[in-house]
């Protein structure tokens, strides 16, 4: 705990230190983005910047990883009628990966030092220019989209305590609550039916367990711009059985997440009349992974690019190490007895091809393989 | 009774009127305090930021010392589920409409006196009591007000309320755009307590760029219109808005001046006081045609 309080001081030390003023970084004119998004002059000097109000902008150039992040801001720069709020930074910057990222918030960011929000947003309501809004208002701005799109209540006092009922002994509590806490872990659906009004098949079953377990793709793959409520919509009934498409979007639209991979696949991939399989390697790839193919990830065999390279299923394009002096037949699952140990491959696979039944009539009449084996199955 | 005491303000009336025009000096003084300030204060909406907290109407009952209740009670949201007007108890509401299919989000709006530049209400007042201040407040004289609710008629927003439920001494209500409250310095109370900072306060001049920029920057967030730049000849409240405004149910006003309309049919009626005296001609006419008759009656007889 007194860890975690030294390294909290040290942060909020680090970014009260941060000014606005200072430089955005000594490589910034090298960004693509032109430099009239930042300066009003043609030739911004040192002591004349001629900065533009706080572009919004995507120029965000520190990204950190949440788990990076300081775990807790506490917020006690408006004080009237409510005490502090505390702010589960790391937390939140979870949830950001998938809706937005660290820009989401930081919005004005430069590829300097992360900006304090005061730098920008003044403290006091009653001011000259009021372009932007003040501090409370960025703050409840950032805030209240997400937290009443799901709760739908503006009530204060989920992120609120009124002044006087706010005691500072509650200070280990506060810090019990917020420090050391991950996001929980996301409730994925297995498999969401979608009901559309194509004519190549009305439905189409996406798996999303194939996608992110089997597959392994990362969750902010498909899901940039996820809003709070898509997971924390207390008024959603999450039995993702049949989904109405969104018809009112495009076909491209529709298609966009999906079609980055599966842009050589034939509609009826996807769409049917009745409700899709899951993926099966023996079936969609047409080749058994077995014991110990299935034990891999995609990646291993396949390269981690998506979409996946198509492989053949010769054993050498994956072991190109092995050969007839190192080769091993106990790794297929099978120890060949010392009679057939002696043979060439091509005596029982013929013309090398390793993914059809191995062929016994070169030497025996009426035995087929797997009813008569060469030798003895052992559990790989 | 009310006869009599009719009587008695018509009279007070005529010798008050006798009094002003042998007395006074500078006929202007009679005209009520209309001022169209270059530098006049405005509010801008930005409805698509407002979150419907309400705390504007729980602030604004405040300042105004109207039983307003617990803060924390106006987090009850069933009220939204009624369309409400600003009324004698509340000055200020906020109403809820749906953003549509694809959003969770309402759109909340908030309703209050709008503050007119050309003011029907100031035009309307038969007594004077109503007067547009230099920073944009339309505000009226509780003293001299006498209740003939002219105002509640002329408004173009239908603002002005009434205490009808008061037998003594009802009093007109509106947004005053707390004008005790800005006079010292400070914000308009609903401003102030805004969490979201969907009210901005500032010139109405300064306002418009903002609003403007706004729109710019945000194309798609914002329909290219701010309801009150022209409305009726210009608000001092001005609002943005992700919808049409007729959605939200904001009267379709057009741009000319509300006064326009009433004072050219009062004027018109009243120029040259040719219709009264014209009146007066035909039914003089009429008495003088009927008296001519009896006469004539009675000479038969006679």
């Amino acid at each position: 705990m007194k860890i975690n309080l030294v390294s909290l001081l040290l942060i909020t030390a680090l970014t009260a230190g941060v000014n606005a003023q200072q430089s955005p970084g000594k490589d910034h004119a090298k960004l693509s983005i032109s430099c009239k998004t930042c300066h009003t002059c043609d030739v911004p000097k040192k002591d004349e910047p001629c900065l533009v109000q706080c572009p919004r902008e995507k120029i965000v150039t520190i990204y950190q990883k949440p788990e990076q992040t300081p775990e807790l801001i506490i917020m006690d720069q408006i004080l009237d009628r409510y005490g502090p709020v505390y702010f589960s930074h790391k937390l939140h910057a979870q949830m950001s990966v998938m809706s937005g990222g660290c820009e989401n918030c930081h919005h004005h960011n430069t590829s300097g030092p992360i900006l304090q929000c005061n730098s920008c947003h003044e403290l006091s309501r009653k001011r000259e220019d009021v372009s932007l809004p003040d501090l409370k208002g960025a703050y409840h701005r950032q805030c209240m989209d997400c937290h009443r799109e799901w709760s739908h209540k503006t009530g204060c006092n989920s992120c609120h305590e009124l002044k006087k009922d706010f005691k500072d002994t509650k200070q280990d509590d506060i810090h019990k609550k917020y420090l050391g806490k991950d996001h929980p872990v996301i409730l994925e659906p297995s498999h969401i039916s979608y009901e559309t009004n194509s004519d190549k098949g009305k439905l189409v079953t996406f798996y999303h367990d194939d996608h992110t377990k089997k597959f392994g793709l990362a969750c902010a793959g498909c899901h940039k711009q996820e809003t709070c409520a898509k997971c924390h919509d207390v008024n959603k009934k999450f039995n993702g059985k049949v989904k109405s498409a969104n018809i009112n979007r495009t076909f491209e639209e529709q298609h966009k997440n999906c079609i980055s991979c599966h842009k050589d696949d034939k509609c009826s991939s996807c769409h049917s009349e009745t409700k899709l399989e899951p993926f099966d390697h023996t079936i969609n790839a047409r080749w058994a992974l077995g014991k110990y193919h299935e034990r891999l990830s995609c990646a291993k065999c396949h390269g981690s690019k998506l979409p996946y390279k198509k492989i053949d299923n010769a054993c050498l394009s994956c072991h190109k190490d092995w050969n007839k002096e190192n080769f091993k037949h106990s790794v297929t699952g099978l120890i060949l007895d010392e009679t057939h140990l002696e043979l060439g491959c091509e005596d029982c696979h013929s013309n090398n091809n390793y993914a059809l039944k191995p062929n016994c009539s070169g030497c025996h009449d009426n035995y087929v393989y797997p009813k008569q084996k060469p030798g003895k199955l052992v559990n790989k | 009774m009310s006869g009599k005491s009719r009587r008695d303000f018509l009279k007070k009336t005529a010798i008050i009127g006798a009094g002003v025009t042998g007395l006074s000096a500078s006929p202007a003084k009679a005209a009520p305090k209309n001022i169209l300030s270059a530098d006049r204060m405005g509010v801008l909406v930005d409805t698509t930021v407002c979150v419907g907290c309400r705390n504007c109407e729980w602030a604004c009952k405040d300042a105004h010392d109207l039983p307003a209740g617990e803060l924390f009670s106006y987090e009850d949201r069933k009220p939204m589920e009624f369309r409400r007007r600003p009324d004698h108890t509340a000055l200020t509401v906020v109403n809820e409409y749906s953003r549509g299919k694809n959003s969770n989000l309402p759109v909340d709006v908030k309703v209050q006196c709008m503050h007119c530049d050309q003011p029907a209400c100031v035009s309307a007042c038969i007594v004077g009591a109503f007067s547009k201040q230099e920073n944009g407040a339309v505000i009226w004289d509780t003293d001299m007000c006498i209740g003939c609710r002219y105002c509640l008629a002329a408004c173009p927003f239908q603002i002005p309320a009434f205490e009808y439920d008061k037998a003594l001494d009802p009093l007109i209500m509106k947004c005053d755009f707390c004008f005790d409250r800005t006079k010292n310095g400070k914000l308009p109370a609903c401003v102030a307590i805004c969490p979201v900072e969907a009210l901005t306060y500032g010139p109405r001049s300064e306002l418009i760029k903002v609003a403007r920029n706004r729109i710019k920057r945000n194309p798609d967030r914002y329909v290219d219109h701010i309801l009150g730049e022209h409305e009726v000849g210009g608000t001092s409240w001005l609002y943005l808005s992700s919808k049409e405004f007729k959605e939200l149910e904001f009267p379709d006003l057009g741009n000319n001046p509300a006064p326009g309309v009433s004072e050219s049919i009062q004027h018109g009626i009243f120029a040259y006081f040719v219709p009264p005296v014209s009146l007066y001609a035909l039914l003089g006419g009429i008495m003088w045609i009927a008296k001519r008759r009896k006469e004539l009656k009675e000479e038969e007889h006679v």
